[in-house]
C-alpha cells in the first residue's frame, strides 16, 4: 500500500474550481509548493510539461493552475482562471514548454517548474498522482539538490547549526511520524534536513519549531 | 489507516460501528482534529456538491468555453417532468445530477472533487437522489460521504485515482464503487454488503479508457458520470438483494491496478487514442486550438 493519500479529504474534496482534479487542482498544488520553496514572487517562469501534462495542459487550464499556485492562490480562489493575466500584469515572463521525453520524475503528470528572480534559480518537479494530491519528487535550490520520497507533507531545514536541527528531530518525532529523513551538504557549512512526515503538521506546531538560527519551508 | 477493504469491513463488524463513524474516528486521529473540525469541514463540502447540482440545472444550464458540453442537464429534468421516463424517475434523476454537477466542472465552476474532478458528479448522482428516494437526514448525507470517503482511500492507496495512471475505470469506476458501497450503508445494509457492491460497481467497469475530446473533462467525461452514478444504484441494489460478487472487493481493485497500468499510454489521459482520436474528435481539437496543433 502506498499510502499518498491519508486524509478523507483527500478522497471527498477538494474544492475546487474545475475541470480537472490532477491537471487544475494538482497543478495548483505543485506551484504553491514551488511558491513556498521561492519564497516570493518571481520575476520568470518557466514550465516543462511530461507525457499527460505535455499533451492536454491546454484542456485542462493546467497553465493558469500552475501559475495560480506559483502566485499563491488557493485551488479554490476565483482568480485562478485568470492567474497568467495577472501574473502578466504584475510583469512576471512565463514560458510553457511541451517536452516530447518521459517524465524525468517517472510519472505521466509531470511539470518541472523554473523560477527566477535575479541570480536566484529554484528548480521543482513535482507530480500530480490524481484528486488533486501531488508529490514533489525533486529540489534545486540554493546550492542544494533535495531528493524526496514523494509524498507530502515535507519538511525543509535548512541549518548551519547541528544542536538546532537536533531539536527538531526530537520535537518532530514527538508529535508526528518521520516516514524518511535526509541530509544534504551545501555550499560552505549550511546542510539541508529532509523531512518526511506522515501528518500534517499545525500551524502551531510549525511556529513552535521555528528558530532565529534555522530557515524552514513546509510542503 | 486501513490497508485493505477487508480490514475495514472486519473492523466495523467486530465492533459493531459502521464505516462511516470508523473513517470520522481515523481523521479525529490522524490529524488531531476534533469531531466538531471533521463533521464541518465535509459538511461544507457537501454544500458544494449540492450547489453545484441545483446550479447546473437553473435557467438553460451551464454552458463550458469550448460549447461541447452543457444544457443537458436540463434538457434531463423537463424529459423527467413528462413522466415518462423508461428506466424510472430515480435513476434518470441520478444521471441528470450526475450531469449537472460534470456540466458545472467543465464550465470552470466549482465542485467538490469525489474523488476526481473529471468523476465528481458519480457521488452526488447517487447521493441527491437517495437523500430523497429514502428520505435521508443531514447527518446521514455527511455519512454518505465519509463512508464513500473510507472506501476510496483504500482504493486510492492500494491502486490509482488517476485517468493518467490506470483510465477513467480508476476514475468514474473508483467514484462509482466508493458511491454504491455509501449508497449500502445509507439503506442499512451492512459493511459486507457495501464491500460487494462496491465489488460489482468496480467489476462492471473495468478496462473503461480515458480518452477525453482535445484532452478537455468534456467528451465523454460528463456522461460517463451518468454510467457512473446509474452503475453504482444497480450495484447497490444488487448487494442489498443479497447478490454478491464471488471475487473479493480487495481482488477487484488489485485488477484495477492491474489493468490499468496495462492500458497503452495513447487510452490514458493524452486525449489520443479512443474517442479522441475519431475524426470528429480531431476535428474537434483543431477547431479549438488551430490548426498548429499536433495531432499524432
Amino acid at each position: 500500500m502506498s499510502g499518498n493519500y491519508k486524509s478523507v479529504f483527500d478522497i471527498i474534496g477538494p474544492v475546487m474550481i474545475g475541470p480537472s482534479s490532477s491537471h487544475t487542482a494538482g497543478a495548483v498544488a505543485i506551484g504553491r509548493a514551488a511558491n513556498r520553496l521561492f519564497g516570493s514572487i518571481p520575476e520568470e517562469i518557466t514550465i516543462h510539461y511530461y507525457e499527460s501534462f505535455a499533451q492536454t495542459h491546454k484542456g485542462h487550464g493546467t497553465d493558469y493552475a500552475i501559475i495560480s499556485g506559483i502566485l499563491g492562490f488557493e485551488p479554490d480562489d476565483s482568480r485562478v482562471p485568470n492567474a497568467i493575466k495577472i501574473a502578466e500584469d504584475q510583469g512576471i515572463k512565463i514560458k510553457f514548454i511541451e517536452e516530447d521525453e518521459d517524465s524525468p520524475i517517472g510519472h505521466p503528470n509531470t511539470a518541472v517548474c523554473e523560477l527566477k528572480k535575479g541570480s536566484r534559480e529554484i528548480v521543482v518537479s513535482g507530480c500530480s498522482i490524481g484528486g488533486g494530491t501531488i508529490e514533489i519528487r525533486d529540489i534545486k535550490m540554493d546550492g542544494f539538490h533535495i531528493k524526496p520520497k514523494g509524498p507530502l507533507p515535507i519538511l525543509l531545514v535548512q541549518s548551519a547549526d547541528t544542536q538546532s536541527t537536533e531539536n527538531i528531530s526530537d520535537k518532530l518525532s514527538k508529535i508526528n511520524t518521520i516516514n524518511h529523513h535526509a541530509e544534504y551538504a551545501g555550499a560552505g557549512h549550511a546542510t539541508m534536513y529532509e523531512y518526511d512526515l506522515e501528518n500534517r503538521l499545525k500551524d502551531k506546531d510549525l511556529n513552535a519549531l521555528s528558530s532565529d538560527s534555522t530557515k524552514m519551508v513546509y510542503l | 489507516m486501513y490497508d485493505t477493504i477487508k480490514e475495514l469491513v472486519d473492523t466495523s463488524i467486530e465492533q459493531n460501528t459502521p464505516i462511516s463513524e470508523l473513517m470520522i474516528q481515523q481523521e479525529m486521529k490522524k490529524n488531531s482534529a476534533t469531531r466538531e473540525e471533521v463533521w464541518d469541514q465535509m459538511s461544507n463540502n457537501l454544500d458544494v456538491m449540492a450547489a453545484a447540482v441545483k446550479r447546473g440545472v437553473e435557467g438553460d444550464g451551464v454552458f463550458s468555453k469550448t460549447g461541447l458540453t452543457g444544457g443537458e442537464a436540463v434538457l434531463l429534468k423537463k424529459y423527467r417532468e413528462k413522466g415518462h421516463t423508461l428506466s424510472g424517475d430515480t435513476m434518470v434523476e441520478a444521471v441528470q445530477n450526475a450531469i449537472a454537477t460534470n456540466e458545472v466542472n467543465a464550465a470552470m465552476g466549482v465542485v467538490c472533487a469525489t474523488p476526481t474532478a473529471g468523476s465528481t458528479g458519480t457521488l452526488p448522482g447517487v447521493l441527491f437522489v437517495i437523500k430523497n428516494r429514502l428520505n435521508l437526514d443531514h447527518d446521514q448525507t455527511v455519512r454518505f460521504l465519509f463512508t464513500a470517503g473510507a472506501f476510496g482511500m483504500v482504493i486510492a492507496n492500494n491502486a490509482m485515482i488517476a485517468g493518467a495512471t490506470g483510465g477513467c475505470q480508476a476514475e468514474v469506476g473508483s467514484a462509482s464503487a466508493m458511491a454504491a458501497a455509501a449508497a449500502v450503508e445509507a439503506a442499512g445494509g451492512d459493511a459486507q454488503q457495501s464491500s460487494e457492491a462496491l465489488a460489482m460497481a468496480m467489476s462492471n467497469l473495468l478496462g473503461l479508457v480515458c480518452d477525453p475530446v482535445a484532452g478537455l473533462v468534456e467528451l465523454p467525461c460528463v456522461k460517463r458520470n451518468a454510467i457512473g452514478a446509474g452503475n453504482a444504484l444497480i450495484a447497490a441494489d444488487m448487494a442489498l438483494a443479497g447478490c454478491t460478487n464471488k471475487i473479493p472487493a480487495d481482488e477487484v481493485v488489485a485488477a484495477m491496478k492491474e489493468v490499468g497500468q496495462g492500458l497503452p499510454k495513447a487510452l490514458r489521459e493524452t486525449g489520443i487514442g479512443g474517442l479522441a482520436g475519431t475524426p470528429t474528435g480531431v476535428q474537434m481539437k483543431m477547431s479549438i486550438f488551430g490548426q498548429s496543433v499536433e495531432v499524432n
